[in-house]
């Protein structure tokens, strides 16, 4: 049980970084964050016939990084100022890429099989490998994303953008260029979700919501745009989701994410490690 | 629009003169059109669809009047719609109450709703609001589905199915008319101008005397009652309710019909939801295509019309037809 909160965990702090860091930079709610996830499965789960496990990987990572990248270009930073327009425009596009899915592929749910077969046994708990690598590739993504944006060159601009974008833009940073980076960078933690968590569970077109709404209430949970706090908030949420699955019901624990969205957002509407704003 | 000591002629006078003005005749011809629609296509499949357009129309135009005049952004609009559908629903079947009155009690419901939501969501501002009604009418949907509260995840069917779609026709066309003629007014009126104050600079509002928390749930208020009413005509033409109309994609609905016709104009919600109605009627023949040109054309609108569709068509229009006079 401990173990499958902290997969669960490794899980959501990868989609939930993404979402955080997105809305910390720009303040863009971007609510095709589940698409970014949903395209990345399925694009996967087309090519691996093609072209075998490691490519179609990368292809699909390729693609939807792509797309985050166009997505900022035409649609996003026209739209910035409005900050409505911004929340419909990436609803309407995780609408769109759902139904794309559905006309291009079928409406029918899938299987990807885990490209590590078989179950490993670990201190008495039977799980699939597969969930090991989502683990483990979990926490080395995430630390390499923490490391980036404390140590590098674009990660500091990332932060002074967070901070003020107005006097970043003053100081010459690219703004711009800053938030297209870590839009990019989002969807390719979603991606890396998708294709570590997709294989040995089901897709279907639905399921970029739920991700969607997992991602909202972590980083909610967490404090918006705060990026050590999603990912305690996430392990918390995983450890939360699988002690009820546990004890009460599975059925109960796809309620917890909104009832904690709710609380939080009552009792400290900034969140675990927000920061306060100035009115 | 407020004074209440009504001068029967000059009123009358300051009709004449809207009337023939442009938007006046626009708004009038618009009216007849619709008026004409069941006696001159005949067919009860047109008329569903205008009245599927028209309750649309108030569902939206509450969202428009909460969002786009008192600022506040609500994602969770389909908790009012969903609960005044309940209310009706169960008065209308279990307790066989007269239709008039269990729309009456469902927006009532859904105004002691909207406080029940606001009081708490008030406290919150921009995004965190608008994520606190989605968490609350996810909530809901949550509740209905799993548990056994009014048939469960079957919802409430078996409601009386009308005798004259074309009497049901006017009626929603005239609650319609009037829901949209009140909610203008209220923006028009000095509830509007507190609104718009808070709208535009919350601080500097609080700082002028204006009690802000009071005013939200106003506004919180009437949105809730007039979704309430979209709600409750709703399931009362449909003749079945279930926890679906919870679902966010209602709430998003409003929010699109809303901006496709124009963020604070009201009278935009009319062009948004029979554009999007009768679009996604007439994509279904494409089955599958449909949600997908669909989505395309949503996309595009808001990509290019950021202030929505109605009044910059009006302008050009108004320019056209002043050109063709000769003026």
């Amino acid at each position: 049980m401990l173990i499958f909160g902290t997969i669960q965990g490794a899980l959501l702090a990868l989609l939930a970084l993404g979402f955080s860091l997105v809305y910390g930079v720009g303040g863009v709610l971007n609510l095709s964050h589940g698409a970014f996830y949903l395209i990345t499965a399925y694009v996967f789960y087309w090519t691996i016939p093609l072209f075998g496990m490691t490519i179609s990987a990368v292809l699909a990572l390729a693609v939807v990084v792509g797309i985050a990248a166009a997505t900022f270009l035409a649609l996003i930073k026209p739209l910035q100022d409005t900050h409505i327009g911004v929340v419909l425009v990436t609803f309407a596009l995780a609408f769109f890429f759902e139904q794309f899915v559905k006309v291009v592929g079928d409406p029918r749910t899938h299987y990807i099989v885990p490209y590590v077969p078989g179950p490993v046994e670990f201190l008495g708990v039977r799980f699939q490998a597969q969930l090991v690598i989502l683990l483990v590739g979990s926490l080395i993504l995430v630390t390499l994303v923490t490391l980036f944006i404390n140590k590098s060159k674009i990660g500091k601009s990332i932060r002074a953008v967070s901070q003020d974008a107005e006097a970043a833009k003053l100081m010459g940073i690219n703004t711009d260029l800053v938030m297209m980076t870590s839009l990019m960078l989002s969807a390719l933690l979603v991606g890396f979700a998708a294709i570590l968590y997709a294989p040995g569970n089901f897709i279907a077109p639905r399921i970029g919501w739920g991700y969607l709404l997992l991602a909202f209430a972590v980083t909610i949970f967490g404090g918006m745009g705060s990026i050590p706090g999603s990912i305690v908030a996430a392990f918390i949420m995983g450890y939360a989701r699988s002690f009820s699955d546990y004890f009460i019901s599975t059925a109960f624990s796809e309620i917890i994410p909104i009832v904690v969205i709710l609380v939080m957002l009552l009792v400290r509407p900034q969140g675990l490690l927000g920061k306060k704003e100035l009115q | 629009m407020m004074n209440f000591e009504i001068d029967l002629d000059s009123s009358l006078r300051r009709f004449r003169t809207w009337a023939l003005s442009y938007r006046g005749t626009i708004t009038l011809l618009s009216v007849l059109g619709l008026l004409l629609i069941p006696p001159i296509s005949g067919s009860e499949y047109y008329a569903q669809v205008a009245i599927t357009a028209m309750i649309f129309t108030v569902f939206a135009a509450s969202w428009d009047l909460l969002a786009g005049f008192a600022g506040q952004v609500s994602f969770g609009h389909s908790a009012f719609f969903g609960v005044a559908g309940y209310v009706t629903a169960a008065l209308v079947r279990f307790y066989e109450v007269h239709w008039v009155l269990a729309l009456m009690t469902g927006a009532s419901v859904a105004v002691l709703f909207s406080l029940l939501i606001g009081i708490p969501c008030l406290r919150l501002k921009g995004p965190y609001l608008a994520l606190g009604t989605l968490a609350f009418s996810l909530i809901l949907l949550n509740l209905f589905m799993m548990g056994t509260i009014l048939g469960g995840t079957e919802g409430i069917s078996g409601l009386p199915v009308s005798q004259n779609l074309f009497m049901d026709f006017y009626l929603i066309l005239a609650i319609m008319i009037v829901s949209l003629v009140v909610m203008r007014a209220i923006a028009d009126s000095n509830l509007g101008t507190v609104m718009k104050a808070i709208r535009d600079d919350e601080t500097c509002a609080d700082a002028s005397g204006i009690n802000t928390t009071i005013y939200k749930l106003i506004a919180f208020m009437i949105s809730g009652f007039f979704a309430g009413i979209a709600g409750s005509l709703f399931v009362l033409n449909a003749t079945a309710v279930n926890p679906a109309v919870f679902q966010p994609l209602y709430s998003f609905y409003a929010i699109i019909m809303a901006s496709i016709g124009g963020l604070a104009t009201i009278y935009g919600s009319t062009i948004g939801s029979f554009l999007f109605v009768v679009l996604s009627e007439s994509l279904r023949r494409l089955a599958d295509m449909a949600l997908l040109v669909f989505a395309t054309v949503l996309i595009l609108v808001v990509r290019f019309a950021d202030e929505g569709l109605m009044n910059p068509i009006l302008e050009r229009s108004q320019e056209l037809w002043d050109k063709i006079r000769g003026r």
